[in-house]
């Protein structure tokens, strides 16, 4: 039954995607044009000799901190959608809850974002001729985990979602706490590893950057790593199951 | 018959500053093949019953049982035996056409292959959507929005169905269709379907059995014959050829009502006693009156349903 409900929402997804072909689209390209005016600009600004490896490793954190911001977007503001559709409550109807329909709905959008954003990430590329070492073996595996800790965050905000209805000013805010968590320096904020991104992107630059291999990366990281984005996610679902709780026990869960 | 839902004390208090009872003390059964009206003013507990019986609200207390499955507990099975159409057209993807959200819909409830492909078919056929099935939903009118919400229940085949305000924006001749549809549906494939609607013609004409709620509480559960029974008043209507003179029937029975139009008089005569029918008839026929005919005007379901609340009403505020 569940493979038939990914099904479900795997053809649901690119329908949708095809009948808004155009924002899907001009999402794309406006993530594009940001990259060149931030790439160019940094060029611009910083003498060649004194940037080093900024620019490539702003091509990782760029591309890393676009597929967080589709994977939150996939859950908070897909929930925010569907209860404004009328759909939310009929997700929740399906045998297998609403728990697993979200998921299956962040499963097919993790395939399209990656899609996209490999489209995405190769067009920087050419345009920047800064290339990449993408070793699927280590990336793929490293982009997952590291993508768990923001879907925690996307539930935990899917969930504020059901309750509060109107916390779309601060899914906002979130794209920016994205972005800290990317830059965050290790050497002044010892503890800014544990934030959500930040050791995925250290980790995805020495892979990309420095050509490591995914057995040449030190253990003792991959396992925190994993912990790391398993304990986010937890929380999140934690959270998500409080909320849709809350929601029913008020009568709420299909308010918008 | 057997019962596939069994609703016993249930209670639903909302929380907040202000507490509202919302459900009170509700017990029901509805057994399988029955075609059962919901009806209540506005804010009586209907949606909130529907919703506690969906899984979609929490009940503060009291049982639900959809074939002896509990909707509230997690991996109960009760999902795969229930549907529903809860918000008509906004249940459903505008921007997807009515073949792909009927898809999608049967898909989220699991079910998918050619045998569901086939019954989605012809569901979309029967209520003559075959035509516009690759139409995206947003360009179809509002009754076919709200055909294409009811088939995507529907097509999931589970054994029971809610409704909510089915016919609402449907042309008459549509409204009629779908009832005509909803009872060939419970009878042929032995669903139980619950229609909540204030449209009394369609609960009167499609449904066997009403459940009126009114400020929370089950006020009554009864068939629908039996509860205009209760309201059938003892009035005759008598039409006359000509305009005879009734002077002794107006003396026996000084509550009569008697108008003349054209060539016809009519008389409103209430009789509380049966035997006084002949008495009149008798009086008539000595006024040198012909009868054309005699009807006892029937109370319709709006009528019961409107003295039924007002009485719950009043005594609520006594």
């Amino acid at each position: 039954m569940r493979l038939t409900i990914l099904k479900a929402m795997f053809i649901r997804h690119l329908l949708i995607l095809k009948s808004y072909s155009f924002n899907s689209l001009s999402g794309i390209i406006t993530m594009y044009i940001v990259f060149c005016l931030m790439f160019f600009g940094v060029q611009a600004m910083v003498p060649a000799g004194s940037i080093g490896r900024t620019l490539e490793g702003m091509l990782v954190g760029y591309a890393l901190w676009a597929f967080a911001i589709f994977a939150f977007s996939e859950l908070a503001w897909e929930l925010t959608n569907e209860a404004q559709f009328g759909t939310l409550e009929q997700l929740h109807l399906s045998p297998a809850g609403l728990r697993w329909a979200v998921s299956a709905n962040l499963m097919t959008g993790f395939l399209y974002n990656t899609l996209i954003l490999s489209l995405l990430v190769a067009l920087m590329m050419v345009t920047t001729g800064k290339y990449l070492r993408v070793d699927l073996i280590a990336v793929i595996p490293l982009l997952v985990v590291t993508v768990l800790g923001v879907y925690g965050l996307g539930f935990a905000g899917g969930g504020l979602q059901l309750i509060f209805k109107r916390v779309q000013a601060f899914f906002q805010i979130i794209q920016f706490v994205l972005v800290g968590c990317i830059v965050a320096p290790w050497d002044r904020f010892p503890w800014a590893k544990y934030l959500p991104l930040s050791l995925g992107n250290r980790l995805l630059q020495r892979v990309m950057l420095d050509g490591e291999r995914l057995w040449e990366l030190p253990l003792g990281l991959l396992a925190t790593l994993v912990l790391l984005n398993l304990a986010y996610l937890t929380a999140g679902l934690l959270v998500f199951e409080a909320a849709t709780q809350a929601a029913r026990r008020k009568g709420m869960l299909g308010h918008y | 018959m057997d019962t596939v839902l069994e609703v016993s004390q249930l209670h639903k208090v909302f929380p907040g500053k202000r507490k509202v009872h919302a459900v009170n003390d509700v017990s029901f059964t509805v057994g399988r093949g029955e075609v059962v009206g919901l009806l209540g003013p506005n804010g009586a507990g209907k949606t909130t019953i529907i919703k506690c019986v969906l899984g979609l609200v929490l009940p503060t207390s009291g049982s639900i049982r959809v074939e002896g499955k509990d909707p509230q507990a997690r991996g109960s099975g009760a999902a795969h035996l229930l549907s529903a159409v809860l918000e008509g057209s906004r249940n459903i993807y505008w921007r997807l056409t009515p073949r792909a959200n009927v898809r999608f819909f049967t898909g989220l409830h699991g079910l998918d292959g050619p045998a569901q492909k086939a019954y989605n078919e012809e569901l979309l056929h029967k209520f003559g959507l075959t035509d516009n099935a690759d139409t995206e939903v947003r360009n179809l009118s509002s009754g076919m929005k709200q055909k294409v919400a009811v088939v995507c229940a529907l097509a999931k085949r589970t054994p029971l169905v809610f409704l909510d305000e089915p016919t609402l924006g449907l042309d008459v001749e549509t409204s009629y269709e779908l009832r005509g549809l909803l009872k060939q549906l419970a009878a042929d494939e032995q669903r139980t379907i619950v229609v909540s609607s204030h449209d009394m013609d369609v609960v009167q004409d499609v449904c066997r059995r009403v459940l009126i709620i009114a400020g929370g509480r089950l006020i009554a559960a009864e068939t629908v014959p039996d509860l205009l029974a209760l309201f059938r008043s003892r009035t005759y209507r008598f039409v006359l050829e000509g305009r005879p003179d009734l002077s002794g029937l107006q003396a026996a029975f000084p509550q009569a009502a008697v108008t003349a139009s054209g060539g016809q008089t009519a008389i409103e005569l209430l009789l509380p006693n049966r035997a006084d029918i002949y008495r009149a008839i008798d009086l008539i026929r000595e006024a040198g009156g012909v009868l054309e005919s005699v009807t006892q005007p029937g109370p319709d379901l709006e009528q019961a349903f409107l003295t039924l609340v007002r009485r719950e009403r009043d005594n609520a505020c006594a």
